[in-house]
């Protein structure tokens, strides 16, 4: 029955060829460790989140008098729905906290360069769109943290030349946030998860084009990569465990943590709350839109602190392979950033004043130096590695990757065409 | 491993960064327990329905809810005034008058708990701060010039008296009461998440076992 429906449907829809082509058989390389897991991590939660927010959806009212105490009817009168929502508001944590190790993993390796720069700038669009994402469903409880993060977020484009309250009305529908921002917020912020899903396929089929990197950074021949089933989905669903297990301890005996207390009290448009923190993982960008003395000159860096990662492939100027793992030199700039993101995330819970204000500022300009030196210090690794050749285990590797593509190309040859064929892009692109 | 160890270290930095924004400034909040055993709650529910409704509403809890910390329908028969099971638990006193009393109108108490940081210290801080100025009127330390008035007396007693320690008994029942009116769900989810996490334990040990099992064919 199966076979046969199976096969009904193969005649008219190439479904085995994809299971197979891009899934079961896809070719993954074996050594990929378990930093290479959080992709996979992030499309769970992207689902996590669409199916409790679709049921959040059911019981919510998107208005500005009946938001709050729909929140409470989830919380106390819906079946569950204290789960859903819970899963709901820790999954937007997990969501972040996976992304930045995925993208984390991504500057370490340097796997943004050729041929995957498509892929890195679609990621980082997809960034954005989950940041939009995010802050807009941030308003949609109607506490006085989501009323007053929305009132001070769309204020900042009242720092655009000339148009400025115009855009900021518009964005409001009103001359403050009201009843009409919670609507359109609303609406938008249903409507976004599904184009990040759009997001998602071409960010995948990119991947699957060009294939994935590993952490030695060169293009590894077909003897070393194994199919992705089952190594890869095992490995995938233990990675899943883990993630299951802390994600749920948060889920079920934390679930506070990640809630303001004073997005408990309805939103009150008459009572500024003293300090406004956002939430935890717009910290670092919000350091630097503080820490420019200029309102549009913060509001101009906070925009290009994420837009710049965009410049990466063109920054970075060396073709060694492996990012961090064979540069000495970009190893240390990847580790400053990080530490430098993690100063700035915590200044960004400080109030803006003596010390933390000049961390801050040191933080912001570390930020944007770093991205400065990288050409100088990658076209630097690049001269000397040309000189003094790679570093002794990437050569070892690259030899050993090049015996194998002979051999294989042998084999081929004799064989003839009971040989697949073999892709003829990619192989070897590490060292020019 | 010592990898793994430096990657805990910072998660640990991180989380305990936000907990440092978490804490409250000003004046140290007082470090008590509360008893979450539902008779305690329950001698809460009744301070609460008797005194704190006088001016305060738990518009989100029903009488008939208090079924959720054990109470019988007659116990709770006992707390109605003229409302019904289904009612909340909204004060009596008409929301015109308690605004013309007190200057202002006093806040719901169904999410106190979780509106203020460390809220179960912060309440049971509030109440137990009260004392007597020079000028022979109540004020309260934590929150200088608060418009509540003690309700409970705490300021009257002495310090270290039979008659203190009766009244702070009633102030952590009452807001073990509160802690529960917050997230009446708490329990349940605690209990659920014991099951959740033991049963996501097992299958990660399984599907690692797997896991190594099918990579023992890979050199
Ligand atoms: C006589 C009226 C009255 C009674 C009875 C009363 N309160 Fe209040 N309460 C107030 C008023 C008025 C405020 C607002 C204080 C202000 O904002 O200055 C308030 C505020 C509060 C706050 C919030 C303080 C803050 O941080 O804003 C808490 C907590 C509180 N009351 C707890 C209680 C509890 C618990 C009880 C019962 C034991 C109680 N109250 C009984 C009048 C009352």
């Amino acid at each position: 029955m199966f076979k046969k429906t199976l096969g009904w449907i193969d005649e008219r829809f190439p479904l085995t060829v994809i299971v197979k082509h891009e899934l079961t058989e896809y070719p993954v390389p074996k050594n990929l460790t378990y930093w290479w897991s959080f992709g996979f991590l992030a499309i769970f939660i992207l689902g996590v989140q669409l199916v409790s927010g679709i049921f959040l959806a059911m019981h919510y009212k998107p208005d500005a008098l009946l938001a709050f105490d729909s929140i409470q009817h989830i919380m106390r009168n819906v079946n569950y729905g204290w789960l859903i929502r819970y899963l709901h508001s820790t999954g937007a944590s997990a969501f972040f906290a996976v992304i930045f190790i995925h993208i984390a993993r991504t500057l370490y390796y340097g796997s943004y360069r050729r041929p995957r720069e498509l892929m890195w700038w679609t990621g980082l669009v997809l960034l954005l769109l989950m940041m939009t994402t995010a802050f807009m469903g941030y308003l949609l409880p109607w506490g006085q943290t989501s009323y007053w993060g929305a009132q001070v977020i769309t204020s900042l484009f009242g720092t655009t030349p000339f148009y400025g309250e115009d855009i900021v009305r518009w964005l409001r529908g009103g001359y403050v946030v009201g009843d009409a921002t919670l609507t359109r917020f609303f609406a938008l912020h249903y409507l976004l998860p599904f184009i990040i899903i759009a997001g998602v396929v071409i960010h995948v089929v990119a991947l699957h084009w060009v294939k994935g990197s590993n952490p030695s950074g060169i293009t590894l021949t077909a003897g070393d990569n194994i199919p992705f089933h089952p190594y890869f989905t095992i490995k995938d669903l233990f990675g899943l465990g883990v993630f299951l297990i802390v994600f749920c301890s948060f889920v079920f005996f934390g679930p506070e943590f990640f809630i303001e207390s004073a997005n408990n009290i309805p939103a009150d448009p008459l009572h500024t709350p003293q300090h406004i923190v956002p939430e935890w993982y717009f910290l670092p960008f919000y350091t630097i839109l503080r820490s420019i003395p200029d309102a549009l000159g913060g509001v101009i860096a906070m925009i290009m602190s994420l837009l710049v990662f965009a410049a990466l492939p063109w920054l970075d100027r060396s073709s060694v392979p492996g990012g961090a793992l064979y540069r000495p030199g970009y190893r240390i700039l990847v580790y400053l950033f990080f530490i430098d993101v993690l100063v700035l995330g915590y200044v960004g819970t400080q109030p803006p004043e003596g010390v933390s204000m000049v961390v801050g500022r040191v933080a912001t300009f570390v930020y944007f130096g770093l991205f400065l030196l990288l050409p100088i210090v990658s076209s630097g690794e690049d001269r000397r590695s040309r000189r003094a050749g790679l570093p002794s285990a990437a050569e070892r590797l690259i030899r050993e990757e090049q015996e194998e593509l002979l051999r294989s190309q042998h084999n081929q040859r004799r064989e003839g065409d009971k040989m697949p064929e073999k892709r003829k892009r990619s192989h070897l692109r590490g060292h020019k | 491993m010592v990898r793994l160890w430096v990657w805990l270290a910072v998660v640990m930095v991180i989380l305990n960064s936000h907990s440092a924004v978490a804490d409250n400034d000003g004046i140290a909040l007082k470090k008590v327990d509360f008893d979450t055993t539902i008779t305690a709650r329950q001698r809460g529910a009744e301070t609460v329905v008797g005194v704190c409704l006088m001016c305060h509403s738990l518009k989100y809890v029903k009488f008939g809810d208090l079924a959720g910390i054990g109470m019988s329908p007659e116990k709770i028969q006992s707390l109605l005034t003229d409302q019904q099971f289904a009612d909340p638990l909204l004060s009596l006193t008409p929301l015109a008058v308690r605004k013309e009393s007190f200057g202002t109108e006093p806040p719901d108490l169904s999410l106190m708990v979780v509106a203020r940081k460390r809220g179960p210290q912060y309440i049971y801080t509030l109440l137990t701060s009260f004392y007597i100025d020079e000028t022979g009127r109540t004020n309260n330390y934590l929150f200088p010039g608060v418009k509540m008035p003690d309700m409970l007396g705490y300021s009257l007693t002495a310090e270290g008296s039979a008659e203190r320690a009766q009244v702070e008994a009633q102030i952590r029942d009452a807001v073990s009461f509160l802690m529960w009116a917050a997230d009446p769900n708490a329990d349940e989810r605690r209990e659920m998440g014991v099951y959740v996490i033991v049963y996501l334990i097992v299958l990660t040990i399984l599907l690692y076992l797997m896991k190594r099992r099918a990579w023992r064919r890979v050199r």
